[in-house]
């Protein structure tokens, strides 16, 4: 079952259009969509969870039409948004239950494994009986995705999970959601490359409402390698080599700026860099800022 | 603490709803002062639109909306740092806590002062200019301002003040904003509680400290207050009210002191509780049995939605019941009406009434404010929930249908009224069983509190999510509610009046255990029906339009909505609208069709042509009735009767008379048909008053009569709009002759009587009731010009199970066709006033034996509703003593029998027809009565059968002063039988109910207060003022001499036709037996408005040997006549007041040893008395027999002379 999205575009009542005539092929797998914050990340997922309406184009999921059938969807949906939050006061595991209702599932006896099925896998069993108003970020992340896995979807989406989570935190939640099912299509947008770096099959990056680039990783990587070139220079300097080169990224090191370049032949001065992910992200994203700043 | 105080301000006023909360209270404030929509303060007849104790009224009532908006000021200050997190900013700095806390408050507190500067802008605003929609220039007096800040300075500032320090303790120690809105609310329930006190003359002090808003100072400083006071005087600051406010000010500045000293500036405060909290609930164990994911079934049909909003709802209505807020409203509630029923649980006469289910339900009645509180409230919350807690994404992405969520939300608050339903209930019941009421009425509490009161708040409450829904903005959508409410009230001061306008109306009018529901059930039920079916239609509305997900825009969600608009939903709206548009086509064809509608304006203008139209012919001669027979068949079952019947028409006059003037009746339930018995034709015909001029071809003579027969039918189609007609009802039918039979001539009864509403009219304002001495007036009686004295023969037919009475003598009982006829006839001549009666009845029968044994014996008859036989006794004595007391003084019983019937309580009052008196079940029947109370349906009965004396032996004439003839006169014979039957303590319990009543009633007077001998019409006057000038009297001039007094005006006017009696010719008599001396008490009591200002400055006594004490008294008197807006001069003293001197008696209470009348001249007095027994205290008219606005300060405890 894949996700096919047609020609999407909407624009917010205050002008800002977030999306521009959008086009993506989603496979089963795991689907990284990157982006800057603000690039129209979540309003495409929203749209996808039928929490948002479009102004034009379709999307598909298998056969179903996700704008117009969007009871079907939800029963087939986990989602997880950007930024939510609890009831304070009430249970993990009463939560989970309650949700678990809503999504159908009328017999309390399944309702009763599968939550606990659910908080074992998010390992957030011990502290089921504690209100989510305790919970660090961390497991409220878990519980989300705890409550968007509910009664096996086919269509999971996780907006910006990591975002936030410490680093042992976020390994945990890479790999909870590195076992989510071959079936099934996840959808993880992030402004982090590294999520997607560590998990993706296939990938999109999209700024300013539209889509750059979409494949794969590996094969986007490969479409820059040799082009990508770095050099370690003063804070004085940063405007002139802005100025002279394409500098896709620059980043401290030591205090002092490190850029890369992207570059068909190496500029002097720079050394050979091995492209990774980042690098087609920062390429990618420069490129369409520039068409945007060039248009207007 | 500049810093902060300028920080704080400018914050404000960057603020838009700093300026919003102004202009409601400067439109509040404008409107109150400038339009009639809103009545407050209790301006009226000639108390002056802006005399102080008006605008005092006003302000204070805003300020009761104000305190709202001064939560919301104060409140936040300090609780705005901790939500918005920068108390760890704040108190990083080297700032001192008294500079933050002291610049929070200042800085708020003047943000405050300008907010509700309103209030004072406004109403100056409202006032200072003649605005074109009023014609009020009469109502206003000069403009001034110190009209306007004196009660701000004495409420208003002090108040805000107040308010401010105790929600800024609230806000700064509770840090949740639910803290302050408990403190708004309690504050509230002070003031409603205090005002609860109020009615009980001997806790007015204590409701006068205790309400937080002045309010209850203010009633009992100004509550004798004469019009010409209330116009001029200022609100002073003393007395009660200073004390008031020092107490209020020191609750103030102490909540202040606990800010500062509680206050914690450091920042742990918070987040170490909720840690602790947390910490309890790891569950240690560890999940061995690690399971694999099952696989489920996930379910969408209807079961799986029933599933679905059932354990919503149930989460839902936990949600809510845990809520602080929620248990603070509904304990608060419920304690109220414990309050309530214990301490405002007793009538006039502070009597106990029983503690009935419905009387419970009526104190559970209060609630309603908690009630709509909630309702408002919770409607809000709940339909915010999800996104208040920004789970909204998370739950509008699962797949439920869209119609669950809504209906979940409905259903928790549904279930939240039934519980507090039920808590209620519960209330009401153990209520009951402490007042040792133990009978449960289980429909009662079930049809008013689940049917009616659960109707309105579901109406309420999807009238809530409706506007909740559709304006997407909690604080708008509780701005909406309010405006809501307001425009009911605007709509109705603009005319319109129907029910079917406003929103959740539907009455079940007032309970009756005779009657029951009765009637109202129907259009109740009609109208719920019409109101459901609005609110379904809001209630789809509200589903199709709810957000669901990110889209909140109006104009996606009507494009959503088209897509929701789903087969279910359609249907649903469809017969929703069927339902909404039938019932209300069934209610305005039962209304305006079937009844006429008539809103008050129509009304009035209707009177006013009336009056234009045909006061020509007010004072043509017409021939009076003689003689009246009538059958009359009852159908209670129909709520309908038929009569017809004839009078004898006599001309008693010296004119010819040519033409018959006939008022059919003005009920429009009423149909007339007239006739004669020789040869006529219609002159005109006023068929929009009912009114026919029939020519007679062969004129009456002087001395000739005429024959008229007409037939009545009184017709119950559907029902009415409001006032239902609660005379003939199911059971407890009560009607008398002069709403529903012809009339003769013109009845200016019928005309537009308030001075404010003639004016409106453009009708010259009237006086109430003719002059003593007109001729035309002394013609007739205070029954009419229709008759003097009528023969009356009646026969009334009902249904089988109830019993019908009418005045006059049983002749003939039958039945006939499953209905019982009765036959009544009076042997002699009555007043032209009869009642008809029929009801389901239990009898009590006695007799009573007149003292002259050749009398025939009296048989006496209770008609009274199975159940309420508590006081039969009291009213049977009543009726017995009354009998013995006044034939022995005044002249003998004219009948054998007299009749007590009890009718609903639609009306209470007991009303005396010759040997009938019906008594309304809301008085006497269920009162409990105690043995140091006032034995009210004793007093009441005896009152009543004096009226056969004084009404029905002798009529008076119906002119200025014709009260005090029979009103008057009846209270004085029913307190005579009372003083012999009861303890003195007794009598003077009744006579300090009737000086206050006396003393408030002139400060409610419309027009112009009256001497007694000029009263008309007003009760105050006539019954309380009586009560105490006559007791007064007969202590003066003796009992004896009152009797003998009152023995030959009976003797002289009993009986007789015209020219009937006024209060003239009873001075006359009371003068006859008055000493030269006291001469002038007549003048004082009868023609002229006297009153004293008696009190002890002094009261010392010296033991002087055994049993002989030396009284030493300062007394001060003033005597006072006032004008008939109560403007008083000072009166040469030459009167003869009671000095007297109490000791202790046996029974611990106080017992007079010395009590006798002493000349006084002059305004200071001392006395030294010798008395025997060790006084106690001792003063000037010490047991109130004059009429004293400061009764209490009439005597002092003695204190013992120091020995020099």
């Amino acid at each position: 079952m894949n996700l096919s999205i047609k020609n999407l575009s909407k624009t917010y009542p205050n002008g800002v259009q977030a999306l521009k005539d959008v086009n993506l092929e989603i496979p089963v797998g795991m689907f990284g969509l990157l982006g800057p914050n603000g690039a129209g990340k979540s309003s495409l997922m929203r749209t996808i969870a039928t929490l948002q309406e479009a102004d034009s184009g379709k999307i598909t999921l298998g056969d179903l039409d996700v704008l117009t059938q969007k009871e079907e969807v939800r029963r087939i949906l986990g989602y997880l948004p950007q930024e939510f939050g609890v009831y304070p006061k009430v249970s993990a595991e009463d939560l989970l239950d309650h949700i678990a209702v809503l999504k159908g599932i009328t017999k309390s006896k399944e309702r009763k494994m599968l939550v606990k099925a659910l908080l074992q896998k998010t390992n957030l069993w011990q502290h089921r009986k504690k209100g989510l108003g305790g919970y660090s970020g961390g497991m409220k992340q878990r519980f989300g995705i705890a409550q968007a896995l509910i009664s096996d979807p086919k269509l999971i989406i996780v907006d910006e999970p990591t975002a936030g989570l410490d680093p042992a935190e976020r390994n945990r939640f890479l790999n909870l959601l590195s076992e989510l099912g071959e079936n099934t299509v996840v959808i993880l947008s992030t402004h982090i490359v590294d999520d997607v770096k560590e998990l993706c099959t296939n990938m999109a990056i999209i700024n300013q409402g539209e889509v750059l680039l979409t494949g794969n990783p590996i094969a986007s990587i490969k479409s820059i390698e040799g082009k990508i070139w770095s050099k370690t220079i003063d804070k004085e300097e940063l405007d002139q080599y802005k100025a002279n080169h394409n500098v896709i990224s620059e980043r401290l090191i030591s205090g002092k700026p490190e850029i890369h370049v992207y570059s068909d032949t190496k500029p002097e001065g720079f050394t050979a860099e091995t492209a990774d992910l980042e690098d087609v992200y920062f390429t990618k994203i420069k490129e369409s800022t520039q068409t945007a700043e060039a248009a207007v | 603490m500049l810093e902060f105080i300028r920080f704080e301000l400018n914050y404000r006023f960057s603020r838009p709803v700093t300026y919003i909360y102004f202009l409601i209270i400067f439109a509040m404030s404008f409107i109150a002062t400038s339009t009639d929509i809103v009545r407050a303060g209790g301006s009226g007849g000639k108390v002056m639109e802006n005399a102080p104790i008006v605008l005092s009224g006003i302000m204070l009532a805003i300020m009761i909306f104000g305190i709202f908006i001064a939560s919301a000021v104060m409140g936040v200050p300090v609780l705005r740092d901790f939500e918005h997190k920068t108390d760890s900013m704040i108190f990083t700095t080297p700032t001192s806590k008294l500079s933050y806390l002291g610049g929070k408050f200042i800085g708020s507190f003047l943000t405050l002062l300008v907010i509700t500067s309103g209030i004072v802008l406004g109403a100056m605003f409202g006032q200072a200019f003649a605005w074109p929609w009023l014609d009020n220039a009469d109502r206003l007096m000069e403009f001034s301002f110190i009209r306007f800040w004196n009660p701000y300075v004495v409420f208003i500032l002090p108040n805000l003040f107040v308010f401010s320090a105790i929600f800024f303790m609230g806000g700064s120690l509770g840090k949740r904003m639910v803290v302050v809105y408990a403190q708004g609310i309690t504050l509230f329930m002070g003031y409603l509680v205090a005002s609860s006190f109020l009615a009980q003359l001997d806790n007015q002090a204590m409701a006068a400290m205790l309400d937080p808003f002045g309010f209850g100072a203010l009633e009992v400083t100004t509550q004798y207050w004469t019009v010409a006071e209330q116009n001029s005087t200022l609100i002073p600051f003393s007395g009660y009210i200073l004390g008031n406010r020092l107490i209020w000010l020191a609750v103030g500045i102490f909540s202040l002191l606990l800010v500062y000293f509680k206050f914690n500036f450091q920042l742990a405060g918070n987040a170490g509780r909720k840690a602790k909290k947390n910490a309890t609930k790891s569950v240690r164990e560890i999940a061995n049995d690690i399971i694999e994911t099952p696989v489920v079934n996930q379910l969408f049909g209807l079961s799986a939605q029933l599933v679905q909003i059932r354990s919503l709802t149930w989460f839902y209505f936990k949600w809510i019941v845990k809520q602080g807020p929620f248990l603070f409203i509904a304990g608060a509630g419920v304690a109220f009406v414990f309050v309530i029923a214990f301490v405002g649980g007793t009538e006039g006469y502070d009597i106990e009434v029983y503690m009935t289910s419905s009387r419970a339900v009526s104190m559970i009645g209060i609630f309603n404010l908690f009630f709509i509180i909630i309702t408002v409230f919770y409607t809000g919350e709940i339909v915010w929930k999800e996104r208040d807690v920004k789970m909204n994404l998370i739950y509008d992405a699962l797949p439920y249908a869209n119609y669950v969520s809504l209906a979940s939300k409905f259903l928790g608050m549904v279930l939240m009224s039934i519980f507090i339903l039920s808590v209620l209930m519960f209330t009401g019941i153990a209520i009951q069983l402490i007042k040792g009421y133990p009978v449960i009425e289980w429909n009662i509490y079930f049809t008013n509190l689940f049917v009616d009161t659960l109707s309105v708040m579901v109406l309420y409450l999807v009238l809530g999510l409706f506007i909740q829904a559709l304006v997407n903005h909690k604080f708008v959508g509780f701005g909406l509610m309010f405006v809501f409410y307001m425009s009911l009230i605007v709509i109705n001061e603009l005319g319109v009046e129907h029910g079917m306008f406003f929103f959740a109306r539907a009455s079940l009018g007032q309970y009756s255990e005779m009657n029951q529901f009765g009637h109202y059930v129907t259009p109740f039920s009609w109208f719920n029906l019409y109101w459901f079916g609005l609110a379904a239609i809001m209630y789809a509305v509200a589903i199709l339009f709810t957000v669901r997900g990110m889209d909140s825009k109006f104009f996606i969600r009507m494009k959503l909505s088209k897509n929701r608009l789903n087969p279910q939903a359609v249907l649903t709206i469809v017969l929703a609208l069927a339902v909404f548009a039938g019932s209300g086509v069934f209610i305005y064809y039962n209304t305006n069709v079937l009844n006429e509608y008539q809103n008050s304006d129509d009304r009035k203008e209707q009177q006013a042509l009336f009056e234009r139209t045909l006061k020509q012919y007010e004072f043509m001669s017409q021939p009076k009735i003689i003689d009246t027979y009538l059958e009359v068949d009852i159908y209670p079952k129909s709520r309908d009767f038929t009569a017809s019947g004839y009078y004898i028409l006599k001309n008693k006059t010296q004119d010819t008379i040519a033409n018959i003037h006939i008022q059919e009746s003005p009920n429009t339930d009423v149909t007339t048909k007239l006739d004669f018995a020789s040869a006529y034709v219609i002159d005109t015909t006023y068929t929009d008053f009912r009114y026919t001029i029939f020519a007679l071809e062969q004129p009456l003579y002087p001395g000739d009569s005429i024959k008229m027969n007409f037939d009545v039918a009184f017709t119950t189609e559907g029902f009415k709009e409001g006032g239902s007609n609660n005379d003939v009802v199911y059971n407890g039918t009560f009607f008398n002759n002069s709403g529903y039979f012809p009339s003769l001539g013109y009845n200016d009864g019928f005309e537009i009587g308030s001075d404010d509403d003639r004016k409106e009219q453009d009708l010259e304002v009237k006086e109430r009731m003719m002059e003593t001495d007109d001729p035309r007036g002394v013609a007739n009686s205070l029954f009419g010009d229709d008759a003097d004295k009528i023969s009356f023969e009646v026969i009334i037919s009902t249904a089988e199970n109830q019993i019908a009475i009418a005045p006059g003598y049983l002749q003939k009982k039958w039945t006939e066709d499953d209905r019982t006829y009765y036959h009544y006839k009076m042997n002699t001549p009555m007043v032209n006033f009869y009642s008809i009666v029929s009801a389901e009845y239990e009898v009590m029968e006695d007799t009573w034996q007149p003292l002259v044994d050749s009398l025939p014996e009296v048989s006496l008859e209770i008609y009274y509703h199975k159940g309420h036989q508590y006081n039969l006794d009291r009213m049977m004595a009543g009726m017995k003593e009354a009998l013995t007391y006044y034939s022995e003084n005044f002249s003998p019983y004219q009948f054998t029998q007299l009749r007590i019937m009890e009718f609903p309580r639609y009306q209470s009052f007991a009303q005396s027809y010759a040997n009938t008196v019906p008594f309304s079940e809301g008085i006497g029947f269920i009162q409990n009565i105690k043995t140091n109370n006032v034995d009210l349906p004793f007093y009441v009965t005896a009152h009543e059968v004096a009226h056969q004396w004084w009404g029905h032996q002798v009529t008076e004439a119906g002119v200025k002063g014709n009260a005090m003839l029979s009103e008057t006169l009846s209270q004085y014979s029913a307190l005579m039988v009372m003083k012999h039957k009861f303890k003195p303590e007794i009598i003077k319990e009744f006579l300090k109910f009737e000086l206050n009543s006396y003393l408030m009633g002139r400060t409610f007077e419309q027009k112009k207060e009256q001497p007694l001998y000029q009263v008309e019409g007003q009760g105050y006057i006539h019954y309380r003022k009586g009560s105490l000038v006559m007791f007064a009297l007969q202590d003066y001039i003796s009992e004896d001499s009152v009797n003998a007094a009152l023995k030959r005006f009976n003797q002289d006017f009993a009986f007789k036709e015209a020219p009937y009696p006024t209060s003239k010719d009873l001075i006359t008599y009371y003068r006859a037996v008055t000493p030269d001396s006291l001469q002038y008490i007549i003048t004082d009591m009868f023609e002229t408005i006297t009153l004293f200002e008696n009190k002890t400055t002094e009261a010392e006594y010296e033991e002087i040997s055994d049993n002989e004490y030396l009284v030493n008294l300062s007394v001060n008197t003033i005597k006072y006549q006032a004008d008939s807006l109560g403007n008083e001069e000072e009166q040469i003293l030459k009167d003869w007041i009671d000095i007297g001197v109490f000791t202790e008696g046996n029974d611990g209470k106080d017992s007079l040893i010395y009590l006798q009348k002493h000349k006084i001249s002059q305004a200071e007095n001392d006395f030294v008395l010798t008395v025997g027994a060790k006084p106690t205290k001792a003063g000037i008219d010490p047991i109130n027999k004059l009429i004293d606005r400061n009764p209490k300060d009439n005597v002092k405890e003695l204190s013992e002379k120091e020995a020099i």
